[in-house]
């Protein structure tokens, strides 16, 4: 076995590397399928009333039957979502070049936007409802101040990461300040801006269905609360189920995007 | 072979001689009230190479930093053929190279050879910048690794590609801080004798600092030995080796002499002292 460490380090990597794939997906499907397997048969043994708990079969069921009405609200909170969330990644980097290119402003600036930060902004979602009315626009408006904070901060943390040595040499060389920033912070903060966006797109989600919640005729967030109000708790968890896939779908979306624009980045694996 | 000679900095003639390209007189750098660099005279004559060795906390890398324009003596004045190291700076007389090659991770070695030419000269084109850069990447040895990332490059080859990006400024001295610090042993070997073939082929001058007693000789004309507390110029040793030189020097007696010589003063450099 010493003897020929080589090929043994080398079907060892193999091994571990389709270990990672099985070891990584198979897990969770198997405890997936059992929950949902355990959550029917509790339902069905103890006869737990539908509108307090559906089985995922009843879940099922109501998917298909409002299939047109779920998708139709789907479709209109995806684009607000999706709306929503460019509107932050514009803005959230517009504030963080603004800080660190124009000094005094960014001092003035910085601590206002981590104060606003502590404000709990689902509580501003009425007050959006009553200046913007009952269409996109609160929407929008609550989607931007929940997710522009993780672009901007992230992206200022990579911008004011770059190596003091690197800054040297461009100094050395009379590089102005609007050379440094386009040509090595802004690059240099992609990597950051990347992690920052896949955060704001899970937080683009929340505003999306917290703002209409607050008040909406139309969306997942409406056909939960309308569903809720009439005891329709699968169509509940059937709008729910689509909330979730619409998270994800935006989360891998903000993934692809990341590998598009910076296939430099150091890759880190998903345990 | 001349003969070495160990002379205090103290000794020497005060004049500047005439094809000295770097001076440095009276240069002293005080930092959050401490004292880092006391007194320092330096004269330096064009295309040379030259060592700056100390121990840690000697102030060797900010007497560089000093040379370079990056951190300004609090009385003293320094200058590269005559201009201040800021304003030389700007007219691409100086190059840097550091410790870390601080590529930018997302262009390949040939613009990041040519990145630093790019931002000090605009009238360049792309094309302009891209065939120097590949003229440099060939001088240091990378010629066939224009292309590759840094991520795809070694340790070794990324330094390599920093003193490309250096060299491509056509600098008159190359201001280095400990760039083959990071590296292994074998690299760090075959760096130095590439330098070596480099400083024969440009002419530059150069000023290395570096902690490695081995290198200093290996490579250089001169040595300056700095000592802490304050961090001053203690010695100076000619190093009287003929080039081209290899590492076979390292076995030779001449070799071994040197060393135990710049051991002895560095040993004696440890300790505080005021004036020299």
């Amino acid at each position: 076995m010493s003897d020929q460490p080589v090929t043994n380090l080398s079907e060892s990597r193999l091994a571990s590397s389709w270990g990672a794939v099985t070891g990584s997906w198979l897990p969770a499907a198997i405890l997936l399928l059992a929950t949902i397997v355990v959550w029917e048969a509790v339902v069905r043994i103890f006869a737990i009333s539908a509108f307090i708990i559906p089985a995922p079969s009843e879940i099922a069921q109501s998917l298909v039957a409002q299939w047109g009405t779920l998708m139709q609200a789907t479709l209109v909170t995806a684009g607000e979502i999706l709306f929503g969330f460019l509107v932050s990644i514009v803005v959230g980097i517009a504030i963080a070049l603004v800080i660190v290119r124009f000094d005094w402003l960014g001092r003035a600036l910085y601590p206002l936007v981590v104060l606003f930060q502590n404000v709990p902004k689902v509580a501003l979602a009425p007050i959006f409802i009553l200046w913007f009315g009952y269409g996109l626009a609160p929407k929008i408006g609550l989607i931007l101040v929940i997710a522009f904070f993780p672009v901007t901060l992230s992206m200022l943390a990579g911008m004011q990461s770059v190596d003091r040595s690197l800054l040297s040499l461009m100094n050395s060389v009379g590089a102005s300040p609007t050379q440094i920033l386009f040509r090595i912070r802004v690059p240099h903060s992609l990597p950051n801006l990347m992690a920052g966006t896949k955060i704001a797109a899970t937080l683009s989600v929340i505003g999306a269905i917290v703002g209409e919640f607050a008040g909406a005729s139309d969306g997942l967030g409406y056909v939960i609360q309308f569903a809720s109000t009439q005891l329709d708790t699968a169509l509940v968890f059937a709008a729910l189920l689509l909330v979730s896939v619409l998270g994800i779908a935006f989360y891998y979306a903000a993934e692809v995007l990341e590998r598009i624009i910076v296939p430099w980045a150091p890759k880190f694996s998903h345990a | 072979m001349r003969i070495e000679t160990i002379r205090a900095v103290g000794a020497r003639p005060a004049h500047i001689r005439h094809d000295d390209l770097i001076s440095a007189k009276g240069v002293s750098v005080v930092m959050a009230s401490q004292l880092v660099l006391q007194n320092i005279d330096l004269s330096i004559p064009k295309g040379s190479f030259v060592s700056l060795i100390g121990p840690s906390g000697c102030g060797k890398s900010t007497l560089l930093k000093v040379l370079a324009g990056l951190v300004n003596p609090t009385s003293g004045s320094v200058s590269i053929a005559g201009l201040p190291p800021v304003e030389a700076a700007r007219k691409r007389m100086i190059g840097l190279v550091f410790q870390d090659a601080n590529l930018l991770p997302w262009k390949n070695a040939v613009d990041n050879a040519s990145m630093l030419l790019g931002i000090a000269d605009k009238s360049l084109s792309r094309a302009d910048l891209r065939a120097r850069g590949q003229e440099m990447l060939e001088l240091v040895g990378l010629g066939d690794s224009a292309h590759k990332r840094p991520h795809e490059l070694s340790g070794g080859m990324r330094q390599r590609v920093a003193i490309a990006r250096a060299l491509a400024l056509d600098p008159a001295v190359l201001l280095m801080d400990e760039p083959f610090g990071a590296l292994d042993a074998i690299t760090r070997d075959s760096m130095g004798q590439s330098l070596l073939e480099i400083w024969q082929r440009t002419g530059k001058t150069i000023v290395l600092v570096t902690h490695s007693i081995d290198e200093a000789i290996h490579l250089s004309r001169h040595v300056h030995v700095m000592g802490i507390k304050p961090g001053r110029i203690t010695g100076s040793l000619d190093i009287g080796l003929p080039y081209p030189r290899d590492l076979s020097l390292t076995e030779e007696p001449q070799f071994v002499r040197l060393l135990v010589q710049l051991r002895t003063m560095l040993r004696a450099s440890h300790q505080p002292g005021g004036a020299s």
